[in-house]
């Protein structure tokens, strides 16, 4: 397989998704994940660290059939149809095991046998992780209590940031490009943004592109500290992006697998071609290491970028998948982002954040939410807000249906934004 | 009784491990016996094995060229071994060991006139 195999030189290529994987609070596969968003069924459980009542986060967006809570990999369990071997779990952190279970899924679906990425040189992995603090404590704490004389030899590559690609390089044996992302909550989306680029200026024919999370004290808690998370423990009341009434994000963890396929590769091997990502954009704030911009700046310009790359018109947007975690800034400014792309005198989009259903799942949720986009055009609605009660009034002129709408969305907008300031979107086309 | 300061409580650091395994560390903790760390060293290295197998492990067997180890592999089971017994390894030491039965001595002759 060559890459560029349909380009002549210089023209840019189109990138398409052939497979999805999911492992969500909402489900574990596309049906699953289908029925949760249709249904606005939320993916949240009640979860208590340190045995600790005291502690203010009473609920999370949980996974299920996973354990993988400890910080030895032994005590892990998946679902047993996912084969991991020994030789990769030894150096994963708990969500590799997310990331595999949802790479395996998406090649899957997309009509792929492990064997046709491995040893593939057109063939690339883009990873979206933050590492696993979780393990990085277990390690560092082993590392403390021998005075520094010795530790695990896989502290490093279970726990570090480019954790997810160290270890799925190796695993599916990837000999195109492989790298990270670690621009925290728009890491996701950076990841699918860089292989779109990659595929479109010929250099790879194919990317898998895989984003993960995990849910543990070490990595939610410090968000407690900042004050973003949500104290509800009313699962109905938690996460409620645009209410009025919202007071923060709910943590949440999985993973979510793209294959994204050069246009001309995906057909000459009759692939089922399940959307288009026609553009992408970023830009960023500029303003504050944890805050948005209060004017939305930054995710308004990724926006503008985004619909330029595509070739869309703001008005040709029928849907957008807005980053929304609920929390009083975030929120706030995004509102006022979109309003200043989408004119209010014109056909507006569609508004909805996922969010509200699944939580906030930081470096996946860029990714988590591409793929259900993907999923929404094929299987023809709109999720809606289903938690959203009393609209905030800094949205007035956006269209946020509270429940779902059957109808199908041709062109969509998918937003993300990270600490820092980094704004990040994609444009999809349905084919 | 070993001059180290060992776990001898087997269910803390080798709860993973067979019975007959735990019974074998915990009669060393108690007696120095020699005998039964060639036990609990021979489950180590079936549990570190990157590809799982239940084929007799022998001393003659070299570690990456029999039993298909490789560095890192190596580098975790000398540190579980490091662990269960205390002991410090330094690297130009891993380096001397190939075989099976030569890690078995090593750690015997580590533990052996200290131990007991």
């Amino acid at each position: 397989m060559g890459a560029n195999a349909n380009n002549t030189k210089g023209a840019r290529g189109r990138v398409v998704v052939t497979g999805v994987g999911f492992i969500t609070p909402i489900g574990n596969d596309w049906a699953d994940v289908a029925a949760s968003l249709r249904e606005g069924r939320h993916g949240f459980g009640r979860v208590e660290f340190f045995g600790n009542p005291n502690v203010p986060v009473k609920i999370a967006g949980t996974v299920r059939d996973f354990t993988v809570d400890s910080t030895n990999w032994r005590d892990w369990k998946w679902p047993a149809h996912h084969e991991i071997a020994r030789e990769t779990l030894r150096g994963l952190a708990p969500h590799g095991v997310y990331a595999i279970c949802a790479i395996d899924q998406a090649l899957a679906h997309a009509g792929l046998p492990r064997e046709a990425v491995a040893n593939e040189d057109a063939t690339g992995l883009y990873c979206a992780s933050a590492g696993s603090a979780m393990m990085l404590h277990g390690h560092l704490k082993q590392m403390d209590q021998t005075r520094g004389e010795r530790g695990n030899p896989m502290g490093v590559v279970s726990s570090i940031c480019g954790t997810l690609n160290f270890n799925l390089a190796a695993h599916y044996r990837i000999t195109g490009s492989v790298c990270g992302f670690v621009s925290a909550c728009a890491s996701g989306s950076h990841a699918i943004g860089y292989a779109c680029d990659d595929i479109r200026l010929g250099r790879l024919a194919r990317a898998v592109v895989v984003a993960g999370e995990e849910l543990n004290a070490e990595t939610l808690l410090p968000f407690a500290a900042m004050r973003a998370l949500s104290s509800q423990s009313d699962p109905a009341l938690a996460s409620r992006p645009f209410d009025v009434a919202r007071d923060g994000f709910v943590g949440s963890c999985g993973a979510v697998a793209l294959i994204l396929e050069d246009a001309g590769v995906a057909a000459a091997r009759g692939a089922r071609v399940l959307a288009e990502i026609a553009g992408w954009g970023q830009a960023a704030d500029g303003h504050s290491v944890a805050m948005s911009h209060p004017g939305g700046r930054g995710l308004a310009n990724a926006m503008k970028r985004a619909l330029a790359d595509a070739g869309v018109r703001a008005d040709e947007i029928d849907y957008v998948n807005a980053h929304g975690t609920s929390t009083p800034v975030g929120d706030r400014a995004e509102a006022l982002a979109l309003k200043s792309v989408f004119d209010t005198n014109k056909k507006q989009p569609r508004i909805s954040s996922t969010k509200g259903l699944t939580g906030h799942p930081l470096s996946l949720s860029g990714a988590m939410e591409t793929a259900f986009c993907v999923l929404l055009m094929n299987e023809g609605f709109i999720p809606g807000n289903p938690h959203l009660v009393n609209v905030d009034p800094v949205c007035e002129g956006l269209d946020l249906p509270r429940t779902t709408l059957n109808e199908r969305p041709g062109v969509v907008l998918n937003n993300s934004s990270g600490f820092g300031g980094s704004n990040v979107c994609h444009v999809l086309r349905a084919v | 009784m070993p001059s180290q300061s060992f776990d001898t409580n087997p269910s803390e650091k080798l709860a993973r491990y067979k019975p007959e395994v735990r019974e074998a560390y915990a009669r060393f903790c108690a007696t120095g016996d020699v005998e039964a760390v060639q036990i609990v060293i021979l489950a180590m290295v079936r549990e570190h094995l990157p590809k799982p197998s239940d084929a007799p492990i022998t001393d003659g067997q070299r570690l990456i060229e029999d039993l298909g180890y490789d560095s890192l592999a190596v580098a975790e089971v000398v540190f579980a071994i490091e662990d269960t017994f205390g002991l410090r390894i330094e690297t130009s030491e891993i380096m001397q060991i190939s075989t099976v039965g030569s890690l078995k001595a090593f750690i015997a002759r580590k533990l052996g006139p200290q131990g007991v």
